[in-house]
């Protein structure tokens, strides 16, 4: 049993302390929006926020995150209404969207460390992670948005 | 060889049809009319007037969903918020003419649905227009069905569609309904907001990994790193002795590990002791594949679809001969969401849910599971984390099926993606072998071109193959078929070379490295004439008003001619594909060895559009596909296995290599051609262009990593 605060709900999970946090979130409780990509952190697509910051689910051990706050995208807004998710509307961003719940999740950390980030700065901050679809002119330009929003 | 390049001509022509839309669609069918409200077979209209579209492609972010619904939506006359869509089930209406089956592919979703979207809704309208008028005592000339409800303008009186679908689906559907000019149409034409993307941006879209059912286990599956190693046998302890593993099970090609988590799963199936069957091929690596292709652009066999003129005289009249050998690798389509379906049996009954390109082959092959009928087997075709044409492969689901069946619960069977990586699938590694001859004044006379890989149609429909005079339509794909006109000869020819790992459509199939190298190799013959590499293309177009067009376009907005800042330099290429003809102009740096592509921009056929902005994005994503492949793609082989096993070693494209896409959409007019794979093509070429001209190095071999620029 691991005691966990995941989206602001204190949640006991009970699972094994070595589990992944990809996992237990999405096996054990059903948030599946935290997608599996690759399993060795090269992908981005299980990003999550720990303690406010990103983390990748694929190689946060449970234990790792015990006591702690994780926020998943199911979290990121009450009513899914993050300046980002709306911009990511607005900019019809996801094609496939496999890789979109990781991609927001990395551009909040980003946002809220760097308000108004150049190109380079979103480039930067936004290189961890892979669109087969290759979104990324829209993924630049709702960043863009939300930041001026 | 003369006499089997003539029986190879002749056959073409039916097979063709597999990559071209039907030319007449078949009538809306009337099947599963009158019952809950059901006005053909795939549209349903409730009492409250909600309109319900049982498509017919699966979602994988490609927006066919929304465009169907536009498509409806205008011609039944209704609101696009009134649609809801799902996948139908394969049955006769959904599935596509000629082959006969419920699939997406081939850039089918809408070119060739269209036509019968909006036949099937101007039907349906035409009986709800007919029931109000019976209804109001009025001629049906004097109504009209708009937004939702049938009007009668003269006494201003309506009737919603939900209070007349009860009368209407009992009226016969027309087979030649009267359908809306495109004058007439309001929503589709016009860029519409996606249905699918709300859901997408706050992690609540159901992909098939995503799927929940009460009771179920999860599965991972462990397969063979060989390319078709057969399983020898396997010791289950290891795995059984890892917490929350339920079973072990032997599945076709390998065995599947069921728990109570993915994470339990994946851990049995790392402690699994599998040994696997020698093959022949346990030693073959990426030299002895290349060999292999280069040995087969010398043989003398091989299959000639295309012979126009006399090539040999031509190129013996040549004042001058350019030629040139080019060579692209294997390539995985990596969809962000790795194979897997579920499987939940009932009886003599089963449904699985699988994010699938293929509907019909689902139900087929777990029906073969269960031994039960494929009418029994209930398709869930969920969303789809990308597809690329990967997910026209469906094994997966006979492996779930077995799964499921030897656990008694409903299983989820997942693919790792190391597993993924190491079953092939791929495009294929391809070699191409370009003449060109060229008279005294530069004139190109003649073109002759030998393509040398595996076949794609071998392994996607082995049936077809079985008559040895068949050409795999994708061997010379955008070739054998091509709008330039070179002169008095052309020919070309394909020496098939069979090799262990499989082969499989990839977004663009035999275009994606026939667009590379042809234009790049018209780039070298532009060159060698002297000529600038636009005006060759328009001088080999000159006939065809059309594709000057395209090609026009892309260089005027593209820039082409005009002053560059400096360190920029401009490529251009050319392909038509799939129906749609698409210009790209690549404006590039080289900075210490570093590509930089900063701006694509596109000029792009397809005829007519439905929804331009997601015609936009699947150009968008389409250069990123195309540049991602040129710069560092590659399944390279060793031992008879693949060397790239996840993303460290098999890289892709990021956004810190995204360039700004420019997309210009031309309205031709002309039948519909598809979107999602003809904007790949041209990218590789136009960037390798780029670079000849920022570095006079000709890019013949891909991917560009590893080859200094400097």
């Amino acid at each position: 049993m691991i005691d966990v605060t995941i989206n602001g709900q204190a949640t006991r999970v009970d699972a094994a302390p070595d589990m992944p946090l990809l996992w237990a979130l999405r096996d054990v409780l059903n948030l599946t929006g935290t997608k599996y990509g690759c399993g060795i952190a090269q992908c981005g697509a299980c990003t999550v926020h720990v303690d406010g910051q990103p983390a990748r689910a694929c190689q946060t051990a449970l234990s790792d995150v015990a006591g702690k706050r994780v926020t998943t995208i199911e979290g990121l807004h009450p009513a899914g209404a993050h300046p980002l998710q709306q911009a990511w509307i607005a900019h019809q961003v996801p094609q496939c969207g496999y890789c979109q719940s990781g991609q927001i999740m990395s551009a909040a950390a980003l946002l809220r460390d760097t308000p108004r980030p150049t190109d380079a700065q979103i480039d930067e901050a936004m290189a961890g992670h892979i669109c087969r679809c290759g979104t990324y002119q829209r993924i630049r330009a709702a960043i863009h948005h939300a930041a001026q929003g | 060889m003369e006499r089997r390049a003539f029986l190879t001509a002749t056959l073409l022509v039916p097979v063709a049809a597999l990559a071209q839309a039907p030319a007449a669609p078949p009538p809306p069918t009337i099947a599963g009319q009158g019952a809950n409200g059901a006005l053909s077979a795939f549209l349903r209209i409730a009492a409250d007037g909600s309109v319900t579209l049982l498509t017919t492609t699966s979602e994988l972010g490609q927006g066919t969903h929304t465009a169907h619904a536009q498509i409806v939506a205008d011609e039944l006359g209704c609101a696009l918020s009134a649609v809801r869509v799902e996948v139908g089930q394969p049955e006769p209406a959904l599935r596509l003419a000629g082959v006969n089956e419920m699939y997406t592919g081939a850039s089918f979703g809408i070119r060739a649905w269209a036509p019968r979207l909006r036949r099937g809704a101007a039907a349906a309208r035409t009986v709800l227009v007919q029931a109000a008028a019976s209804r109001l005592g009025v001629p049906e000339a004097e109504l009209v069905a708009t937004e939702g409800q049938v009007r009668h303008a003269a006494s201003g009186r309506s009737i919603p569609f939900g209070e007349l679908v009860e009368a209407a689906s009992r009226l016969p559907l027309p087979e030649m309904p009267a359908m809306k000019a495109a004058s007439e149409r309001r929503i589709s034409g016009s860029s519409a907001p996606r249905f699918d993307i709300p859901a997408k941006t706050r992690g609540a879209a159901t992909y098939g990994v995503d799927v929940r059912l009460p009771g179920m286990l999860f599965a991972v599956a462990r397969l063979p790193e060989v390319f078709g190693a057969e399983l020898d046998s396997f010791d289950a302890a290891p795995a059984m002795a890892i917490p929350g593993v339920v079973r072990v099970v032997p599945i076709p090609r390998g065995v599947a590990v069921a728990a109570n988590s993915t994470w339990a799963a994946m851990r049995g199936a790392e402690a699994l002791v599998v040994r696997w069957k020698a093959t022949p091929h346990d030693g073959l690596d990426s030299a002895g594949v290349s060999a292999r292709l280069h040995a087969a652009l010398a043989q003398p066999e091989a299959q000639r679809p295309k012979n126009d003129g006399d090539w040999e005289a031509v190129r013996a009249a040549a004042a001058r001969v350019v030629s040139a050998t080019y060579e692209v690798p294997y390539l995985a389509h990596a969809p962000m969401e790795t194979e897997n379906a579920t499987v939940r049996i009932n009886g003599d009954r089963a449904e699985i849910w699988a994010p699938t390109q293929h509907q019909d082959w689902c139900v087929r092959d777990v029906g073969q599971a269960l031994g039960i009928p494929p009418a029994n087997v209930t398709m869930h075709s969920t969303l789809a984390g990308g597809g690329f044409g990967r997910r026209l492969h469906v094994e997966i689901a006979t492996q779930a099926a077995v799964v499921a069946r030897a656990t008694g619960r409903p299983t989820q069977l997942l693919w790792r993606r190391e597993d993924e990586f190491a079953q092939g699938y791929y495009r294929p590694a391809f070699a191409a072998r370009m003449e060109a001859a060229l008279d005294a004044q530069g004139r190109v006379t003649g073109f002759a071109i030998r393509g040398a890989g595996g076949s794609v149609m071998a392994d996607y429909r082995p049936a077809l193959m079985r008559n040895p005079a068949f050409v795999d339509p994708f061997a010379l794909q955008s070739v054998a078929d091509t709008r330039y006109r070179f002169g008095q000869a052309f020919r070309a020819e394909y020496a098939r070379v069979d090799l262990p790992p499989k082969n499989w459509l990839w977004r663009s199939v035999g275009s994606s490295q026939y667009g590379f190298f042809v234009e790049s190799f018209l780039d070298e013959v532009a060159h060698a004439a002297g000529k600038d590499p636009l005006a060759l293309r328009r001088e080999l177009l000159a006939h065809d008003a059309r594709a000057l067009t395209v090609l026009n376009t892309a260089a005027e907005r593209g820039g082409w001619g005009t002053p560059l800042p400096a360190g920029r330099h401009r490529g251009i290429a050319y392909m038509e594909a799939y129906g749609s003809l698409c210009a790209e102009v690549a404006e590039i740096s080289i900075t210490s060895g570093e590509l930089r592509v900063h701006k694509v921009t596109v000029a792009f056929d397809c005829g007519d559009v439905v929804n331009p902005d997601t015609v936009a994005a699947q150009i968008q994503g389409s250069v990123v596909w195309g540049l991602s492949s040129m710069k560092h793609e590659k399944i390279t082989l060793k031992n008879g296995r693949a060397e790239q096993r996840n993303f460290d070693s098999y890289r892709v494209a990021r956004i810190d290599e995204a360039p700004v896409v420019e997309t210009h959409i031309i309205r031709s007019g002309q039948p519909l051609g598809g979107v999602g794979e003809p904007a790949v093509p041209p990218l590789a070429p136009a960037v390798c262009n780029a670079i000849f001209a920022a570095t006079g190095r000709r890019i013949r071999q891909l991917p560009l990593e590893g080859q200094p620029l400097s």
